[in-house]
């Protein structure tokens, strides 16, 4: 496993193309573990500001929310990369994307003790300063997942030249995938939250009526009130 | 003892793909493979319709089309749920065979005003072969249209939003077109750019007369004839009308 881990930082190619060409069980299994492992550390210090109940919570949900989008995305993802010639089978895309997505698990997971330490200093819910807090962890989780989410990104980028061959493919193929799973992604966070919590609602497992609503009108409907 | 480094591990090269070269299809025609050949090798399609037609081929692909069309009609349908759950697919699989019809004509006259050589049956099959790819991608995008489809009111946000999946989804399917003039005729020419342009119109004034699709009313068609374009911007003032008391939760 901590060879597979080395190999998923390194981002070698050589060898993620090995199992990408056979995908057996083993690999998905593996990186399902190190995304659950990796994810839910991470998860659970995201909702460790609010309470400990929600860091519980969030510990669950944050690799659902990746699961999730996994599996929403596969068929999809599959037919893209197909589609546009990288020459990948459904079963190898799901790899692929599961792979980058432990690499952005393993990034998180060594992050979530300095995410410890900077709730540990940040000004708790009880105390005046609530709104700089919850900002402030804000701010670092949002920097954090970014980070991880690059990292992953160049890492896949690094293996679909080296299985699809053509560079340029490749980029057309890892900005779709791309795409898809953000615009999937950002849907399902707004459905599966709380993650961090907000310092004047209730800590939850989901909100009242967690399909209702939409990340986009929401967003669409905040820069109404900013601009207009 | 000296450890020796393990040699580099080689990775075995994967298969390249030859997308849009123009072969015969494997042995067996079964859906499964015709499948794989319009994601993968949209070539061997084009190949089997001009060299080897048989009417299964074809067959297939229509009902592919039509299948596909009907399974993303039931995501579209479950926006409003009740009687639309079947109205829905049965208008998108309806619309598409009309539009695929009314538009068929053109294509073999534009495909020989491009200069290609072609027969009719070739014609009408990539045009089926063209619609099933687009119908199968919808397929894909089924579960990221039916997430926002449990979690929107807005009729205006999932018309934009299965908008977008369309235009997406037929873009590749019209691509397949498009190789279909590169490859009898070594050229696409703006001809056929031109007649595309025309089936999305065609497909676009469709949704408007067999409207509702997302939503619901009274009668199974429309009593009042109109431009998608009327339509589209009088349901953007209707929803923005009744908008006003609605708020939404922030996120957390």
């Amino acid at each position: 496993m901590i060879e597979r881990v080395k190999a998923l930082l390194r981002g070698d190619a050589g060898r993620l193309a090995n199992w990408l060409a056979a995908p057996d069980l083993r690999s998905v299994a593996g990186c399902l573990i190190i995304i659950l492992i990796g994810s839910g550390l991470y998860g659970f210090t995201l909702g460790l500001w609010r309470a400990p109940l929600q860091s519980l919570y969030t510990a669950v949900k944050f690799p659902a929310l990746i699961f999730l989008t996994c599996g929403g995305n596969a068929l999809l993802n599959g037919m893209l990369a197909q589609i546009l010639g990288v020459g990948l089978s459904f079963k190898q895309t799901s790899l692929a994307i599961l792979m980058s997505f432990a690499i952005a698990a393993i990034i998180l997971g060594g992050f979530s003790p300095i995410t410890l330490f900077i709730w540990y200093n940040a000004p708790p819910l009880a105390s005046e300063d609530a709104a700089l807090g919850h900002s402030l962890m804000l701010f670092a989780h949002v920097c954090a997942i970014a980070f991880a989410g690059v990292m992953a990104n160049r890492r896949l980028l690094d293996l679909l030249r080296r299985v699809g061959g053509d560079s340029r493919t490749a980029l057309v193929v890892l900005l779709s995938w791309l795409a898809g799973n953000l615009f999937l992604g950002a849907q399902l966070a707004w459905n599966l939250r709380p993650f961090i919590g907000h310092p004047s609602l209730a800590v939850q497992f989901l909100r009242d009526d967690p399909l209702r609503g939409n990340f986009y009108e929401h967003v669409w409907h905040a820069i109404q009130k900013v601009f207009f | 003892m000296e450890n020796q480094a393990p040699p580099p591990l080689q990775p075995p090269q994967l298969p390249r793909p030859t997308r849009f070269a123009l072969e015969a299809m494997p042995a067996g025609k079964s859906p499964l493979l015709v499948i794989e050949a319009l994601l993968k090798f949209p070539g061997r399609i084009i190949y089997e319709l001009q060299n080897n037609w048989r009417a299964d081929l074809s067959g297939w692909l229509l009902a592919l089309a039509l299948f596909g069309m009907a399974a993303y009609g039931v995501v579209v349908g479950s926006f409003s749920g009740g009687a639309q759950m079947w109205i829905a697919p049965a208008k998108l699989a309806l619309g598409t065979l009309f539009s695929v019809l009314i538009c068929l004509p053109s294509l073999y006259i534009f495909a020989g005003l491009a200069g290609i050589d072609i027969r009719l049956r070739t014609v009408i099959g990539v045009l089926f072969a063209a619609v099933a790819l687009s119908a199968l991608l919808l397929i894909g995008f089924a579960p990221v249209a039916w997430i926002f489809s449990q979690s929107t009111d807005s009729i205006p946000f999932m018309g934009g939003l299965h908008l977008i999946l369309w235009v997406i989804a037929i873009g590749f399917g019209l691509r397949l077109i498009g190789a279909m003039g590169r490859l009898l005729a070594g050229s696409t020419g703006g001809q056929m750019k031109l007649w595309n342009l025309i089936f999305i119109l065609v497909c676009l004034q469709m949704t408007t007369t067999l409207r509702p699709i997302i939503g619901t009313a009274d009668r199974f068609l429309p009593g009042e004839k109109k431009f998608f374009l009327t339509h589209w911007f009088e349901t953007l003032r209707k929803a923005g009308d009744s908008k006003g008391t609605q708020e939404n939760k922030g996120p957390n």
